[in-house]
């Protein structure tokens, strides 16, 4: 076993004893079993992950003596498998590192080396794909692969010729529309003289036959990789495209790796010929990249494993790159993104593609214009996106609302302008209601629960003047964002009354607490922060939800949840220990509020002719005024 | 969309003076159930606008209010028939004086005007 020499030196028997003991601790400990007759396989106990040592660390010790066809480190365990070409060279190995020391950081350890019969692994649970990931293998078979790749002519592309040739770049070339680098995006106004090539016609057609996408896609971006070239982690711009984004691989394997913001790494093995699917997640939140490399570590194929599947830790071999071409098809998209990763969709106001960064704070808007975006991406989108939740948190009509209600004349009519889920529709059945929000999804639910309603703009309501006996305008005017905006909201409101007709309002409150009464929204121990920081530039701030304000014009967070559940009352903000529960996929919405100080609405109001203030309150956490028209 | 809440729209398209009665172009129709409530009813009609009602009613109502058309209940049950179950779930309206025309789709109406129109 160790030399030829017959007498063993007291060195080589210390190294000996101590070898069977490593022998029977592996057995002991981990089942392992090791054999005197030498094998192919070798045991490297002390040489593991779960005592600290590295991959490279081990592998410049092994192979300082012999070649290793693979080596095998199970994470977390103190020892690693190696496997070398023959019984001879495991020999060689065996006698030459057997009781070597090995530097690893501070620590001095001793290998001890032992034959196994079988190279032994748990079945690991694999690193799932990301959501919405799918990967089909052998989409197209090699003859469709090269008609394919001959369809494609490079020296007719537009590009720079030498920046081609420089090698520094992947080479590019789009179908369809122009993909834009300056700013990620589709010049969607000017599409491309040629369409998508003939030759990608009946690949589309299989993925729509075999039910992976649903539209024909009117984009494809070529890219070709050689070895060493990659492309850095992005997501693709959300506004530019569709959902589902499909990437067919030619040539090549390589490996693209997607990261979620929260540091999860996923490679992925692309082999050649295979399909890219992405939806959901792995198109809207994850990143995806390829590294600029010239091997990749992938998984020793064997047929049955799947070669998309890095996250087992089977034997690792190293792959060479080749020149690989992908072809990526896209539908462009002509409507504002409204998916549920806000953080990274251009749409709703993130910054770059290039990383999911939190949304790049809106600014307060300077004109009707910026006012109208503004609305549009942090208050309408929103409660579109949100509706079943949100209705699902709005069950419990307020007492004073109802009160107001009640005090009408059957047979009144009542426009509730601002209507969300249809709350109030209901609440008096004497009344005749009928109901408008900006919102689609939340009419739809109105209509559902069997109310009138409709959908319209606050600020140009399509009812006849002087058409209502009273109106209501619950939790709706804090949602524009200039003064000018709030004001023509209360004169629409004023318009629809009759003469001596009553309106009632209702705002979110800047003051959270009101006469020593903390409103329902605010948690119990915080204390109050009067202060008003009016700010030093005009980005808007996102607030912390159920503290109290400091600022009156904010972005609020809406946590999405399933519809249907019980949630908080008064806003449907999340309590801290729903927030804890939630997993960090769910998306977090931002509505845009502006919140009202005291006495700025009676302000508001007195501003519009022929209408004067009879009430005004405080009620839990907003501020409320009733009107009456002369 | 039931013509009682037609009886209150009107278009808001920008330079329109009378954006009332709005052209009712449905291409499907529910008639509901809906109890009668004859109090109900007699209390609706002077809100209305009694023109606009009878340009949507296919049926034909009297141009003028009939007098006690309180305790008409023929009238009533007419009058309620026609404000409270006949729903236009599909089709569109549209603006009497721009053309416009704003759809109508499960029910509801979406009165939204484009930038250029507000």
């Amino acid at each position: 076993m160790v030399g030829t020499r017959f007498f063993l030196s007291k060195e080589e028997k210390k190294v000996i004893r101590k070898q069977i003991k490593a022998s029977h601790t592996l057995l002991k400990h981990e089942g392992i079993s090791t054999t005197p007759h030498p094998t192919e396989s070798v045991v490297v106990a002390n040489g593991g992950l779960g005592n600290g040592v590295s991959r490279e660390e081990l592998l410049s010790v092994l192979t300082e003596a012999e070649e290793v066809e693979s080596l095998f480190m199970p994470p977390h365990k103190p020892y690693a498998f190696v496997t070398y070409r023959s019984v001879e060279s495991a020999r060689r190995a065996l006698t030459q590192l057997n009781g070597q020391k090995l530097q690893s950081e501070e620590n001095s350890i001793t290998l001890y080396l032992s034959y196994v019969n079988s190279v032994t692994f748990e079945e690991e649970k694999s690193v799932p794909l990301p959501e919405g990931l799918v990967l089909v293998e052998e989409f197209v078979s090699p003859d469709e692969e090269a008609v394919l790749l001959a369809a494609i002519d490079w020296l007719s592309s537009n590009e720079d010729v030498t920046a081609q040739k420089s090698l520094k770049h992947r080479r590019v070339k789009h179908y369809g529309f122009e993909f834009r680098y300056d700013n990620n995006n589709v010049d969607k106004d000017k599409p491309l003289r040629a369409g998508l090539p003939d030759e990608c016609l009946p690949v589309l057609e299989r993925c729509v036959k075999s039910g992976l996408i649903s539209i024909m896609p009117d984009q494809l971006t070529v890219n070709q990789y050689e070895s060493g070239q990659g492309i850095p982690p992005h997501v693709d711009t959300h506004s530019a495209f569709e959902e589902t984004i499909i990437s067919l691989s030619l040539g090549a394997k390589t490996v693209m790796e997607f990261r979620h913001p929260d540091g999860r790494l996923v490679p992925v093995v692309l082999p050649g010929r295979s399909l890219l699917v992405m939806r959901g997640e792995s198109r809207y939140l994850w990143t995806h990249g390829i590294t600029p490399r010239k091997f990749d570590m992938v998984p020793a194929c064997s047929p049955h494993s799947p070669a998309s599947d890095l996250g087992t830790n089977r034997n690792l071999t190293l792959s060479k790159r080749g020149t690989r071409t992908s072809f990526t098809f896209r539908k462009i998209r002509h409507e504002p993104c409204c998916c549920a990763f806000p953080s990274t969709c251009d749409s709703q106001g993130a910054a770059s593609a290039f990383s999911p960064s939190p949304s790049s704070p809106p600014s307060l808007p300077c004109c009707h214009a910026d006012a109208t975006r503004l609305e549009e991406e942090y208050v309408h989108r929103v409660y579109n996106a949100i509706a079943s939740h949100f209705s699902s948190t709005r069950h419990s009509p307020w007492p004073s609302v109802c009160h107001f209600l009640s005090l009408l004349p059957a047979g009144s009519v009542l426009a509730d302008v601002g209507c969300g889920n249809g709350k109030y529709l209901g609440v008096n059945p004497e009344l005749i209601t009928v109901g408008c929000d900006r919102s689609n999804a939340l009419v739809q639910i109105c209509v559902e629960r069997g109310f009138q309603a409709f959908v319209s703009d606050a600020l140009s309501v399509p009812l006849r003047t002087a058409s209502c006996d009273a109106c209501i305008s619950i939790a709706v005017i804090h949602h524009f964002s200039t003064p000018e905006r709030r004001l023509a909201a209360v004169r629409e409101l004023t318009r629809i009354l009759r003469p001596k007709g009553q309106a009632l309002i209702y705002v979110w409150a800047f003051e959270q607490e009101y006469n020593k009464q903390r409103s329902k929204y605010l948690k119990e121990q915080i204390k109050d922060m009067q202060h008003i920081s009016k700010g030093t530039n005009s980005k808007l701030s996102v607030h912390t939800n159920r503290t109290a304000f400091n600022t009156q014009d904010l972005l609020v967070p809406w946590h999405l949840k399933e519809g249907k559940k019980q949630g908080e009352e008064d806003s449907g903000e999340n309590t801290k220990k729903d927030k804890k529960t939630s997993g960090n996929s769910l998306p977090v919405f931002h509505r845009y509020y502006h919140v009202f100080q005291q006495g700025e609405l009676e302000q508001l109001c007195g501003q519009v002719a022929g209408v004067r203030v009879c009430r005004s309150y405080h009620d839990q956490g907003n501020w409320c005024v009733i009107l009456e028209k002369d | 969309m039931k013509l009682l809440t037609h009886n209150m729209l009107t278009s808001h398209v920008k330079g329109v003076t009378k954006g009332y009665p709005l052209l009712i172009k449905a291409t499907e129709v529910k008639v509901n159930e809906v109890e009668f409530n004859p109090q109900f009813v007699s209390r609706m009609i002077p809100k209305l606008e009694w023109s606009a009602l009878v340009q949507a009613a296919e049926e034909d109502l009297p141009g003028e209010l009939v007098a006690d058309y309180e305790t008409n209940e023929e009238f009533l049950k007419k009058v309620h028939r026609i404000l409270l179950e006949v729903e236009v779930l599909e089709g569109c309206l549209q603006c009497p004086e721009s053309g416009r025309e704003f759809p109508i789709s499960r029910g509801i109406p979406n009165m939204l005007l484009n930038e250029d129109e507000a």
